[in-house]
């Protein structure tokens, strides 16, 4: 099986990987530039001095990252939001043709009848698209990493689209797309619909797990804020340096951690995220920036979870196939 | 003698519809058998659980006394060629032969070789740029180099010209006089049949209608014509066929099973193309059904 | 070596054709003993017919005694057919010339006269003419049978 696996996709392999080596030839320079000019402002230093002294770097550093964000961030974005897609493309790429080709265009019929079973057949690829999709997104993945580490000192990692682009959920979610890439070919057979079905599923999955799901894989944590907080006006989600006080309960807020409400009360207890007139202290509910690894590994694990249910599934389905 | 193909009330469904059913044959081995019948008739379904790509709904199948489906010992002894002949379009020739080492316990690659060389089809280009013809042999070579004792052929000459058809024949026949093995291939083009053929199936409505030598065919079965006969036994006559009237005289064609006993009748022999249209055909009910919805008057 | 062909059309079966032609090639001496018949795999392929037949066409001409099969080796001529050779049959053939002419002028048209010559050789040599001879023997044919009351 290895030659024939080898024959059918070294072209592919080739194509991706000459994909991959130029976005490293755009992002690894710009990678570097985006480190050095953080060192330059005296970032990375100035943030550490601030831990070690357990005060807010973000009161201490102030200009210094605001002239940082000025410059970087909303570049760094767009430039960056490809690599969103990436598990997708090779979802679409190297998951939906692997069945759906061969019965499109009957060579199914040619391949199965020759001395390896078909179970035999979809392991062997199945195995090899997967090391490849592992290893790509691996790379991607820890290599978008390093590449956002200053971005992270400005803003939370923790966030969508942050968090979805760096550490281990890539990986994750590109086993996911291929195994329903593959799932889609054996249950639609030709290589456009299962394109169409896979990207469907992709975004609509991708998108409960990380709206419904994310928020929940540990119990969130709330805090208050007696009295007003700076730059309240300032829109949720859009990287600003808030200099905040202490919380009158619960954790400091970090840099790194995930807002996910935020409501400014009356003394009742009662509110929502306008100010009110007899505002009287702010509620917030988080999950604290240590937890971001952990966030990722559950969030992997479930991706990886689905994509094995996927090949299984996919198997089965091929029983039925002549 | 070895049954090369058994089948016992072998049926297919695909959700109400059976695409095959109630199909019973036995094949002996060292016969070049042909399947015929009109489309949609269960050719490609009988063919598909034969060589194992399909399991059985009902009834078995057996190859060499082995249940092909989901089996890779009896792999090795079964050559398929699906319809419309497919092969990975952009490998050549040569890269086809060398697949096949790698996906085949015993694999003669001397003899594909040997026979792709003098039938003068080149190694190094993507078979996608051959021709018709050229894509069939390069597909007849690669299951042969399987040395198999069964060869399934789905239509192998259905979009051929008569020039590439002939030759894919002659290629055949030498697989058969070289190494004795069984061949049963389908076709909807009945002339070739009765130079390459000694056995035939017939089906119809997914169901066999005729199973046989064709030799053994082509003796018992007689056109009979004489005055108009509606139905009624006449001796000598074990089935009638086919009933064409007009006002004064009928036609039948008929299967003897003894001598012609009435001499109203006068007899012909058959070919065996006639015999296969005549099991083939059912028009009568949809050209009645057809006039009246053209209105036009029988 | 000859060559056979195969008449797609005809009511004779393709191995009755093929011992037809051997024996028509040994009555007009092309072909003597000691000569190789053409191999089953050669024919197979030139004609794209059934090896089988071209064995069974074989075998019956074994049994015949008119050639042997040498396993490995191929099928080889054991005996002329009995018989004069047609070549030393002139007076015959001038004989027929002549009745070929008396018939043309008498109005028979070619059908006519192969008709004749089978009825009669049908009643007087007791055998079938070679055109409708079959190896199998299903009844003959109706027509037949009510030819030959006519004639009896």
């Amino acid at each position: 099986m290895s030659w024939l696996i080898w024959r059918q996709h070294r072209k592919q392999l080739l194509v991706t990987l000459v994909g991959l080596v130029a976005l490293a030839a755009i992002m690894v320079p710009s990678g570097l530039a985006i480190h050095r000019a953080a060192a330059e402002l005296g970032l990375p230093d100035c943030i550490r001095q601030a831990n070690a002294a357990a005060t807010n770097p973000h009161m201490i550093c102030e200009s210094a990252l605001e002239r940082f964000s000025e410059q970087h961030v909303s570049g760094a974005f767009f430039g960056v939001l490809l690599f969103v897609f990436a598990p997708l493309l090779i979802g679409l790429f190297w998951g939906a043709p692997l069945v759906a080709r061969e019965v499109e265009q009957g060579t199914h019929r040619l391949v199965w009848t020759q001395g390896v079973s078909r179970q035999r057949w979809a392991l062997a690829k199945i195995a090899f698209v997967g090391v490849v999709a592992l290893v790509i997104s691996a790379v991607y993945g820890l290599g978008l990493s390093w590449w956002m580490a200053p971005l992270n000192l400005t803003g939370s990692r923790f966030g969508y689209v942050s968090f979805d682009m760096q550490g281990v959920v890539p990986i994750g979610y590109t086993l996911f797309a291929v195994a329903l890439g593959v799932f889609a070919g054996t249950f639609l057979h030709r290589v456009l619909p299962a394109m169409a079905l896979t990207l469907g599923g992709f975004i609509a999955v991708r998108v409960a797990i990380a709206a419904l799901a994310r928020p929940r894989y540990m119990t969130a944590q709330a805090r208050t804020y007696q009295g007003s907080l700076p730059n309240e006006g300032s829109a949720e989600g859009e990287p600003s340096v808030i200099p905040t006080p202490s919380p009158s309960s619960g954790q400091a807020r970090e840099v790194g951690d995930w807002m996910l409400a935020r409501e400014f009360r009356d003394a009742n207890g009662m509110g929502n995220d306008n100010f009110p007139d007899d505002y009287a202290y702010t509620w917030e509910i988080f999950q604290p920036a240590s937890r971001f690894w952990p966030f990722q590994v559950i969030e992997t694990g479930v991706f990886v979870a689905l994509a094995l249910l996927l090949f299984a599934l996919a198997l089965r389905r091929l029983r039925r196939i002549a | 003698m070895d049954m090369a193909l058994e089948t016992e009330g072998l049926g297919k469904r695909y959700g109400q519809r059976w695409a095959l059913r109630d199909c019973s044959l036995r094949l002996p081995a060292g016969r070049v058998a042909a399947l015929v019948g009109p489309n949609g008739a269960g050719k490609t379904t009988l063919l598909h659980l034969a060589v194992g790509l399909l399991p059985p709904d009902a009834g078995e199948v057996r190859v060499f006394g082995a249940s092909p489906y989901a089996n890779t010992s009896i792999l090795p002894d079964i050559g398929f060629v699906a319809q419309e002949t497919p092969l990975y379009r952009d490998f050549t020739a040569a890269e086809l032969v060398t697949m096949g080492g790698r996906l085949n316990r015993r694999w003669d690659a001397a003899l594909a070789r040997e026979r792709l060389a003098s039938l003068g089809i080149p190694p190094n280009k993507p078979v996608g740029k051959l021709s018709g013809g050229q894509r069939a042999q390069v597909a007849l070579a690669l299951c042969v180099a399987k040395r198999p004792r069964l060869l399934l052929l789905d239509e192998p000459v259905a979009s051929l010209d008569p020039l590439a058809r002939r030759e894919f024949l002659q290629t055949l026949m030498v697989s058969v006089a070289d190494t004795g093995t069984t061949v049963l291939f389908s076709s909807h083009i009945v002339a070739d049949l009765e130079r390459a053929c000694d056995y035939l199936v017939v089906l119809h409505s997914a169901r066999v209608a005729l199973t046989g030598d064709v030799e053994d065919l082509v003796a018992t079965h007689r056109q009979l014509v004489g005055p108009r006969h509606d139905g009624g036994p006449i001796r000598g006559v074990g089935q009638v066929v086919r009933a064409r009237h007009t006002d004064r005289q009928t036609t039948l064609l008929v299967r003897m099973d003894g001598d012609l006993g009435d001499p109203l009748w006068t007899m012909h022999h058959v070919g065996l193309e006639d015999i296969v249209l005549a099991y083939m055909d059912d028009t009568s009910n949809d050209v009645t059904t057809a006039q009246s919805a053209w209105g036009v008057s029988a | 070596m000859i060559e056979f062909v195969l008449d797609g059309r005809s009511k004779v079966t393709a191995s009755v054709q093929l011992v037809q032609q051997v024996k028509q090639a040994l009555r007009v001496g092309l072909l003597v003993p000691g000569d190789q018949l053409p191999k089953v795999r050669d024919v197979a392929q030139s004609l794209a017919i059934n090896p089988n037949t071209v064995l069974k066409a074989y075998r019956e001409l074994e049994i015949e005694g008119l050639v042997t099969g040498r396993p490995g080796v191929g099928t080889f001529v054991a005996r002329t057919l009995a018989g004069p050779s047609l070549g030393n049959q002139a007076a015959l053939r001038e004989e027929l010339v002549a009745w070929l002419q008396r018939a043309q002028a008498a109005g028979l048209t070619a059908e006519d006269v192969t008709a004749l010559v089978e009825i009669t050789m049908r009643a007087i040599l007791g055998v079938e003419p070679p055109s409708t001879q079959i190896t199998l023997s299903p009844p003959p044919p109706l027509a037949v049978r009510q030819a030959k009351r006519r004639e009896g």
